[in-house]
């Protein structure tokens, strides 16, 4: 039930997020990747993972699954700890910590570098809780004697072959079978005295060593070996076959790095920690309930004393709540980082108008990152209303909120360069984060993309051939590849002139997505580099930059704009007018000419048949300005927004020191 | 035990894998079904004048006796339902099927001491079947040479990238077989906060236990085996612009040029060359490994020294060198990437006195700048006849540069030559206005060059040294390494895609001429096409280093031996 809601809570909250996190996943069937995930300890486990992470191609089906999975372990957990009644809920702690894994992701989603993250802890448990099935069923199968044996060799068999595919979850694994509770059901041929028969000692033995009145002794000899085991066989597996993983982390090999740069974030390993925590608990509950007895143990207020009064109920109650204000608290949930998401997915979508809808929603007052100003910027570009409209959204520079620098780049930059016409650079950027995150379907579609764009066929085959090969992006990939046969729709003259006779190179859809990107792409090559600061970057180069291509040169002016460049703007708006003379001077151009001519008087503004309008606003704007003198900036930033907000006069006044990154 | 893990692990997967519309457990028990029953040749077919479409392109290539099978795979459309392969020679004949033709290492051996029975060629037929009928492509032949190879190649294996350098690992292959293996990978002792690269591996004459490699940033020094004895040397010194970059043995001493480089690199907005990787100054060091001394050979600030390489009888350096003025007032960065295409290097040596470890005077033996051309990578074969060097339009880091080819100069009649005063010559003095709009750079430069020529503006190519046309594609040709027995050549190109290099083999008949090269064969035939790192530096080995990449990473831990500085 518990998991349904959650299930049904992910999917409602968190579309957006998994949608992307399968977008920032690869899973390839060749024995290339294989190869790839297994040079490290757990490459298995990521490789299992990654495989799962896609079908949040549909996100109820992968959610379904990570659901199905939990389902799975808590049944396994109820059957190997013996848990009756209200204890059995307690098994829902182990998901419940996994959950907590999950949703706490955020802007993790773009740095994590263990490929699957997002499923590697639930494959990683459900491969321990494996491991105790199995060694109860040797256990239950197997003679007294040799199931006392066979436990060791288990354990040892886990450890061993293990590591190498499931990495630390197969060293957990092997703690796990240390402690791992008695068997659940006889023994073939095995006599069960009556409850009563058995003396409390014989009971705690039991619930240790199958039994035998050594069993403390046994479990100090599995614990030794586990000990032994958990210590030993990574840095063997380091010696002998694992060569690209530092020796200090051969403990934590599939476990998500939780670093960036030069900083460790602990806060996200608590639910890692909460995963042994529930484990530890179930064993002990296990032992409670099984072995002890209130009357045989007196002033232990064991849990068969709480029985009578539903007391257990009550605790399983407490700590399941105390669980889920757990998994609340860690639940990442930030509007910008929605807002984020769903931008890029609708930008993807062509959906510009979803772009702007997004831009306006004024749900919180949380003021917007620079991605969200620069993805509504595109919409407005791409739509032609940028310079009726750019100053209507609200402005900021609201850092991401996640505890790093959270760079542009690594995040939404490529997109933004991809339809800017800076093919090379969105290019660059996937090469980057492909080196240093490892690929993704994203990733892969911008270079097939790109490549496309700069007309290299042959590499745009390549990754088009890699995006085939995957479960759900082989449609998408066969649609672009479909343009390799029609390599002169990348000319935009020839394209042009195929749409101006009637007989598009492209469908609608690609040429909506590929035409205006060809626009852009009207520019000289220099060399150049951004410094990771993509919207510094296109200011400088856009506002400097100079075209005859109509889309483009407005892009130059529409910089210049934001740069609040006097010298820059004007050469800009002049050839803006002389290029579009059929065209109304858009309502931004003309309040920033109508500022700029008064504030300098070096070129005459007499002439020009600016709209009553913006004469009106900046007059209003002005006397507003000498009615709230004494105000401070800040101060009259608010007091002016209601009636300027939306006007290039007040970003040019008003709209200061925004950060980007 | 690490391949053999790998090995067992990929064998496990790769069959699921290589089959067409991988459908999961479904494919493998077919396999196993049809596993037992041999592909034969189908008794009737039509002929196709047709060469077949195969991956790698094997088509009359020759290979070294010693060479691991030609994996290839048959490029056909969707209405393909199968493909029969028959490779014929001498009397015998061998079958196999599915649309990746893989011949075991057995199998191939007996094609090969079969072809070297009869006439050296192994024929291979491509038969393809579509509904009901069945063709056959034109036959084509591998030309098997008695001469052999060295069994391994050493290389770096790195993505096409730009600033990052994760997953950065040095390797060395079998060329007999497709054992690849690790000699050390920068993961092993970088983490998050520290970023580890690994560059320039080189062998003194092929020999395995004598290597050198360097490690940058986090826990950097150069790392140097010799005869089993290992050191890790921090070649930095007050008096030298960096630590040794670009690296030549000399040919049996224990002794090392290096270039010193302060290097850079900014990006193309639009060229699909994509980055320019510029010197802003560079030197050559002399290091003696028996004193760990350094002593600076050049420290002209105005001309950039680069890739050094020690002639087979250790009495020359041969090196490119670019001359640079200082002209306007912004920083040196910032001049030379806005004059990135006149930045051109020729070629020059400098003889060595091995009595008192002196390098003479340097004589130009190639003036590439007069050509409107630059050089780098020049690479004398070991009986000292041949120079291989890599000529394009400009700059040092030819990779980029998809104007690069190989060039070949007869070193019997190289001589030094004059410069051509730079006043004569200028990269830009022809209009752009006469040349065509093309959008392929390399016949514009070329059409460009043609023209100069005729002008008078261009030197011709010295009789001497001819363009290498049948090594050449339209794309990049760079780093390259002979054979220890010359008879190979193996080489970088960008011909595949464009954007990731892959190391490429051909023939060399001793005179100066050379076969159609071909691809580094892998296990798996379309490897190369999901591969999504380049090879760098591919060099032959005499055999593997033995060296274990856990005992490099210990040494790597520990601090560098400062380089003492000699000055002569």
């Amino acid at each position: 039930m518990l998991l349904a809601i959650f299930g049904i809570r992910l999917v409602q909250r968190d579309t957006e997020f998994l949608l992307r996190a399968q977008e920032l996943n690869l899973w390839l069937p060749t024995g290339l990747y294989w190869k790839t995930v297994m040079q490290y300890p757990g490459g298995a486990a990521s490789w299992i993972a990654t495989y799962l992470t896609q079908y949040f191609y549909y996100p109820w089906l992968g959610t379904a699954i990570l659901c199905g999975l939990w389902l799975i372990i808590c049944l396994l957990l109820t059957w190997v700890y013996r848990l009756k009644g209200p204890w059995m809920a307690l098994t829902t702690l182990v998901p419940l910590a996994l959950m907590a894994c999950f949703v706490q992701t955020g802007y993790w989603l773009f740095y994590q570098k263990l490929p699957g993250h997002l499923f590697v802890p639930t494959i990683g448990v459900l491969f321990a809780v494996l491991c105790l099935v199995i060694q109860h069923l040797l256990d239950m199968t197997l003679p007294a004697k040799a199931a006392r044996w066979s436990r060791l060799v288990w354990m040892a068999l886990v450890c061993i072959a293990g590591y190498p595919f499931f990495g630390a979850w197969a060293l957990g694994a092997t703690g796990l079978l240390v402690a791992s509770p008695p068997t659940p059901l006889p023994r073939r041929g095995e006599y069960i005295p009556k409850e009563t028969e058995i003396k409390p000692q014989a009971k705690v033995t039991t619930s240790l060593s199958l039994g035998e009145g050594s069993g403390v002794r046994l479990f100090g000899v599995r614990l030794l070996l586990a000990l032994a085991l958990i210590a030993a066989v990574p840095q063997i597996y380091y010696q002998r076959l694992f060569e690209m993983t530092e020796r200090a982390f051969v403990y934590v090999a599939a476990l998500p790095s939780m670093r960036y740069s030069q900083d460790s974030f602990e806060q996200y390993r608590l639910p890692y920690y909460a995963i042994i925590l529930a484990f530890l608990l179930l064993l002990v509950v296990s032992f409670l309930t099984n072995y002890l007895k209130p009357t045989t143990i007196k002033g232990i207020h064991s849990p068969l004393y709480w029985r009578g009064v539903g007391g257990e109920a009550v605790i399983v109650l407490l700590l399941l709540f105390a669980a889920i204000i757990g998994v609340s608290t860690v639940w990442y949930n930030d509007v910008n980082f929605q807002k984020e998401l769903a931008m890029n997915r609708a930008i993807e979508d062509g959906d510009w108008e979803r772009v702007l809808t997004y831009a306006r929603d004024g749900s919180t007052d949380v003021r917007p990152t620079r991605q969200i100003v620069m993805y509504k910027n595109l919409a407005l570009f791409r739509l032609g209303r940028a310079g009726n409209e750019m100053f209507n959204y609200p402005e900021g520079s609201t850092p991401q909120n996640a505890p790093w620098k959270v760079h542009m780049t690594q995040v939404g930059g490529k997109l933004i360069y991809y339809h800017y016409g800076k093919e090379n650079f969105c290019y660059r950027w996937c090469m980057e984060d492909g080196v240093e995150f490892g690929w993704k379907a994203e990733t892969l579609k911008f270079m097939a993309r790109t490549s496309l764009l700069n007309q290299e066929w042959t590499v745009a085959r390549k990754y088009l051939d890699l995006l085939k090969k995957t479960t759900f992006h082989r449609e998408w990939a066969e649609r672009y590849e479909r343009l390799l046969a029609t390599p002169d729709a990348f000319d935009l003259q020839k394209a042009e002139a195929a749409i101006r006779a009637g007989k598009p190179l492209m469908d609608e859809q690609m040429t909506r997505e590929f035409l205006p990107i060809m626009h852009m792409m009207t520019y000289p090559d220099r060399l150049d580099g951004d410094n990771t600061l993509v919207e510094m970057y296109l200011l400088q180069t856009f506002a400097h930059g100079n075209g005859d291509d109509k889309l483009f040169q407005e892009m130059t002016l529409l910089c210049a704009l934001i740069m609040k460049d006097i010298d820059i703007f004007w050469p800009r708006f002049m050839k803006y007018a002389n290029l579009n003379p059929d065209v109304h001077m858009p309502r931004h151009y003309q309040e920033a000419a109508y500022l700029y001519g008064h504030l300098e008087n070096k070129v005459d503004i007499s002439h020009m048949p600016f709209d009553k309008s913006t004469r009106d606003t900046y007059e209003r704007f002005m006397k507003f300005n000498e009615q709230c003198g004494p105000m401070t900036e800040e101060q009259k930033a608010v007091a002016f927004y209601p009636q300027f907000g939306n006007t290039f006069y007040y970003f040019y006044f008003l709209v200061r020191n925004q950060k980007t990154n | 035990m690490k391949i053999l893990f790998h090995k067992l692990l990929t064998r496990l997967y790769t069959p699921l894998s290589n089959r067409r519309g991988v459908g999961g457990e479904a494919v493998l028990c077919l396999l196993f079904l049809t596993a037992c029953t041999s592909p034969s040749v189908p008794t009737t077919f039509e002929d196709s004048p047709t060469l077949p479409s195969i991956y790698p392109d094997y088509i009359g290539v020759t290979v070294p006796v010693n060479i691991a099978p030609l994996h290839f795979h048959i490029d056909a459309d969707s209405t393909t339902t199968d493909f029969v392969t028959r490779f014929t020679a001498g009397s015998e004949q061998w079958t196999l099927g599915g649309e990746d033709v893989r011949p075991g290492l057995k199998k191939w051996q007996q094609m090969k001491d079969a072809a070297l029975a009869a006439d050296g060629t192994i024929t291979v037929e491509v038969f393809t079947q579509s509904g009901s009928t069945w063709q056959r492509n034109k036959p084509f032949t591998i030309t098997v040479s008695r001469d052999s190879i060295d069994p391994y190649i050493s290389y770096r294996l790195i993505s096409p990238s730009y600033v990052t350098y994760e997953d950065l690992t040095l390797n060395q292959r079998c060329l007999e077989n497709f054992d690849e293996s690790l000699i050390y990978g920068n993961m092993i002792n970088g983490d998050e906060a520290n970023g580890q690269c690994i560059n320039c591996h080189h062998s003194q004459w092929y020999n395995p236990q004598r290597v050198q490699f360097h490690v940058r940033q986090y826990l950097g020094g150069t790392v140097i085996a010799y005869d089993g004895k290992l050191q890790k040397i921090n070649l930095k010194t007050d008096s030298t612009l960096s630590a040794g970059v670009y690296p030549t043995w000399h040919p049996s001493k224990p002794w090392i040029v290096y270039s010193t480089n302060s290097t850079g690199q900014s990006f193309h907005t639009r060229d699909v060359q994509k980055i320019e990787v510029q010197d802003t100054k560079s030197n050559l060091i002399f290091y003696n490994l028996e004193t760990n001394e350094v002593t600076p050979i050049t420290r002209d600030t105005t001309d950039f020294d680069c890739f050094p390489f020690w002639s087979p009888d250790g009495k020359y350096i041969y090196y490119v060198s670019c001359h640079w003025e200082k002209r306007d007032t912004v920083n040196m960065d910032f001049e030379l990437i806005k004059n990135y295409k006149e930045v051109q290097y020729n070629l020059y040596r400098k003889p060595f006195n091995e009595q008192t470890l002196t390098f003479g005077p340097r004589e130009l033996i190639y003036d590439a700048v007069a050509r409107n051309r630059s050089v780098t990578l020049p690479r004398v074969s070991p009986d000292g006849r041949w120079l291989m060097f890599t000529e394009g339009q400009f700059g040092v880091f030819h990779i980029w540069h998809n104007t690069a080819d190989l060039y070949l100069m007869d070193l019997t009649q190289a001589q030094p030559v004059e410069p051509t005063p730079v006043t004569i010559y200028s990269p830009n003095s022809l209009s752009e206005d006469v040349l065509p709009p093309m959008a392929n750079n390399v016949d514009r430069e070329n059409i460009a060059d043609s023209l100069r020529e005729a002008q008078g503006l261009r030197t011709p190519l010295p009789s001497h040294i001819r363009c290498i046309t049948e090594l050449n594609s339209p794309d990049v040709e760079s780093w390259h390494c002979w054979s220890s027995n010359g008879a190979w050549v193996i080489f970088s190109t960008r011909r595949t895609d464009g954007n990731f290099t892959r190391p490429f083999i051909a023939h060399h008949d001793g005179n100066g001429h050379f076969s159609r090269p071909f691809e580094l064969p892998q296990d798996d035939p379309q490897y190369h096409r999901q591969f999504l790192r380049s090879y760098n530096i591919p060099e032959f080995l005499s055999g593997p280093v033995t060296i274990r990449p856990q005992e490099f990473a210990a040494l790597i831990k520990k601090d560098a031996t400062p380089a003492q500085l000699k000055m002569k």
